[in-house]
């Protein structure tokens, strides 16, 4: 009878190491390999969105001097480049949020939107080509027509792209809590099955000693051990492997989605100095957007554009001390936004130059934004359509330069993301083998050791 | 001798698992509104249009936007309680109210605080003035008027300082409610604030003021949640994307602001995301 409870809990065991070593490998390989790197795809959705309009409003506004900044033909180069990988992120949310009716009208309603949104914007080019207009000057009728595309895109589309990514995001937590809570519910069974395996495997060794009077019975000791070390071993693997999970999904995935954010937001919020040139009606609304928009990707308390440009010099000048963030100052929440706290605490040990470079990167696009408001102001609109154009200069522009900084830290959380999903695949992997290896050892131990004594009993 | 050290390893055996077990299950007894079965929400209860008491009931837009985001996670239990500007963060933070909808605008200070859901809606700030007032087509306009805001708010200064305008006066009242009472009796030319608390005034009386619809700033008004309730942030999230799919928004948007003339927006704002 005992005999027949060790083999059956040693089953047991290995029943239940089996299925939970299971559930962690998926759930590495969902978060790795499935929805992580769809969710990425999906927040660079905005990012290619907001580059669209950018495009278009710089194509506008350098008019007939198609030679402005790194030329027309690489902004209509850039925009189709743009539209591709809006689609592109577009299958990717489709894929994502199949089954989630919410999502799925949002999909929708973005794959039409960007319908309506190319037809203004191509409308827009075409009345401003017609016209003729110089740089700055932008037709009225064409200015009509983007006024309408920009607005849309900004009520409309981005919204919602924007919440398709913050909903990848949802979804990519729900799918992990869930797979987390499975295999702590596991590690339960596995802990309980275990600590019966040796409970039984003791049980048996005593009532031998009893029977036959035998000091003790090595392979049923050596078994007993060889239970313990599988519990234990399993246990912590499978602790480890969550543990790992969790790093790629906070440190990785997350922290490169929210800076992927920062970068799609800081891609509008250049444009929004294109907006500033061309459209006199509008042009304080589009300085307190540039600001707001500012805010959220680097914050420092700052009512006004010169507050805050001198605000940031103090950010890129202090890191990676972040001002205000001692709470000596009640009134001062401290540096905040994607790129302040949150991306400070995100950065493992060795990180902190990248995120050093951004910030300086960030802060020579609020000089030059100085220097574009002073001409601009002067009625020196000339010398501010070159501020501008020089800022979004593939080669020589401070927003490119920017961009690329950011996508050097955003890299750095990428890698983060893989090599701990790798290192959760290899803390579970020598189970793979070591389970069932294990358990048949264990048995075998089982019966060698009961087998004399029950020919003994013979 | 033997038996001794044996029943020692496995009591560890059994400890280490144990401790093992219970480090991974403490991680998601995290609680959460969404499994919560009664909910106490804040709302204003000064604020015409948006929250306001009225014979001992609580009306408005915020109020009935409480009660859908409430009713879509799947909580019919709901009090509603009136709080003030300056109460919201302390009652959240202390638990007496579990939501926080009242005009509530996400700023980064507040975020290290609160979790926000949302915004429901995007309130932009604009500019009300007598109906009588036709010299007043935007916010350069205001060069030489007098403007009135209420006491603690900066609205007025995004258009001196933010803008550079050079306003005649600048006049703080107590509320924005004594800041409209000065516009109607031609103390002040202009108020300036969010469009939709406005609107809630000029609901009031349609035909004393007129809007300059002219709005310069964004004003997130945000479900305010206890901080670090993601999953409540994302079902809140969840509920106001389906109100502005289905129309409910929309509705309660014009049920409530309609004849004032306010441009509304009509479709889902861009969240602020949970975390």
């Amino acid at each position: 009878m005992l005999s027949l409870l060790c083999v059956a809990t040693i089953v047991g065991l290995f029943g239940s190491a089996t299925v939970t070593l299971g559930q962690a490998r998926d759930g590495l390989d969902v978060l790795g390999r499935d929805a992580g790197p769809q969710a990425m795809a999906t927040t660079e959705l905005y990012l290619a969105l907001a580059d669209m309009d950018a495009r278009v409003v710089n194509i506008l506004l350098m008019g007939t001097d198609h030679d402005l900044g790194s030329g027309r033909e690489e902004s209509e180069a850039g925009y189709e480049s743009s539209r591709g990988q809006a689609n592109e992120a577009l299958l990717q949310a489709a894929s994502l949020t199949e089954g989630d009716t919410v999502e799925e009208y949002n999909v929708q309603a973005v794959l039409d939107g960007i319908g309506a949104y190319e037809q203004l914007a191509a409308e827009a080019r075409l009345l401003n080509d017609e016209a003729g207009a110089p740089p700055g000057e932008v037709d009225p009728e064409a200015l009509r027509s983007y006024r309408q595309a920009t607005r849309l895109m900004h009520t409309e589309l981005l919204p919602k792209a924007f919440n398709l990514g913050l909903d990848s995001s949802a979804i990519v937590r729900t799918n992990h809590e869930e797979g987390q809570s499975a295999v702590a519910m596991g590690l339960v069974w596995v802990g309980g099955v275990g600590v019966a395996t040796v409970a039984a495997l003791i049980a048996l060794q005593l009532y031998l000693r009893v029977r036959f009077r035998r000091r003790f019975n090595a392979p049923l000791l050596v078994a007993t051990v060889g239970a313990m070390v599988l519990t234990v071993g399993v246990t912590l693997a499978l602790n480890s492997s969550g543990g790992h999970q969790s790093e790629a999904k906070d440190e990785g995935l997350d922290a490169a989605m929210a800076l992927a954010r920062a970068g799609a937001i800081t891609t509008d919020m250049q444009a929004d100095q294109s907006r500033y040139l061309i459209d006199d009606v509008f042009a304080d609304n589009y300085q307190q957007v540039y600001l707001e928009r500012s805010q959220q990707v680097l914050f420092r308390p700052a009512s006004t554009l010169e507050d805050y440009y001198a605000e940031i010099g103090e950010v890129s000048e202090a890191f990676p001390e972040l001002p205000g963030s001692d709470g000596s100052d009640s009134r001062d929440p401290g540096t905040l936004g994607y790129l302040g706290q949150s991306a400070q605490e995100a950065l493992l040990p060795g990180q902190e130059d990248a995120l050093a470079e951004v910030l300086s990167a960030y802060n020579d696009v609020q000089v030059e934004d100085q220097r574009l408001r002073a001409a601009a102001r002067d009625g020196d609109l000339e010398a501010a359509i070159d501020v501008r154009m020089g800022v979004s200069h593939t080669e020589e522009g401070v927003f490119p330069a920017y961009m690329d900084a950011l996508d050097g830290l955003i890299d750095l959380h990428r890698e983060e993301f893989t090599d701990g999903i790798d290192r959760g695949d290899a803390a579970l992997a020598p189970w793979t083998w070591g389970l069932p290896v294990g358990a048949l050892i264990l048995l075998t131990l089982v019966v060698i050791g009961v087998r004399p004594r029950l020919a003994e009993y013979r | 001798m033997w038996f001794g050290r044996r029943r020692a390893w496995s009591v560890a055996a059994l400890v280490a698992t144990a401790t093992l077990v219970l480090s991974a299950c403490s991680a998601e007894d995290e609680k959460s509104l969404v499994d919560a079965d009664s909910l106490t929400i804040g709302v204003k209860a000064d604020q015409p249009g948006l929250g306001l008491e009225e014979g001992g009931e609580l009306v408005g837009f915020d109020v009935d936007m409480a009660h859908e985001i409430a009713e879509r996670m799947g909580i019919t239990d709901v009090e509603l309680v009136g709080v003030t500007s300056a109460e919201r963060e302390d009652k959240l933070i202390s638990g007496e109210v579990d939501m926080v909808v009242a005009t509530y605008s996400i700023t980064p200070a507040r975020k290290t605080e609160v979790t926000f859901g949302g915004p429901y809606y995007v309130a932009k700030q604009d500019i009300l003035v007598r109906a009588d007032e036709n010299e007043v087509s935007g916010v350069r306009d205001l060069a030489g008027r007098s403007v009135c805001q209420g006491e603690g708010s900066n609205s007025a200064l995004r258009i001196t300082d933010g803008l550079g305008i050079d306003v005649s006066e600048l006049q703080e009242a107590e509320s924005y409610s004594a800041c409209i009472e000065r516009l109607a009796e031609g103390e002040v030319d202009a108020v300036s604030t969010d469009n939709l608390i406005l609107a809630g005034f000029l609901a009031e009386d349609p035909d004393a003021f007129q809007f300059v619809n002219n709005p310069f700033t964004d004003e997130k008004y945000g479900v305010g949640l206890p901080y670090g309730d993601v999953a409540a942030c994302e079902a809140v999230n969840k509920a106001v994307s389906e109100m502005y799919q289905d129309e409910t928004a929309s509705v309660l948007l014009d049920e409530w602001f309609g004849e004032t003339g306010l441009e509304v927006v009509r479709s889902v704002p861009q969240f602020e995301g949970c975390d």
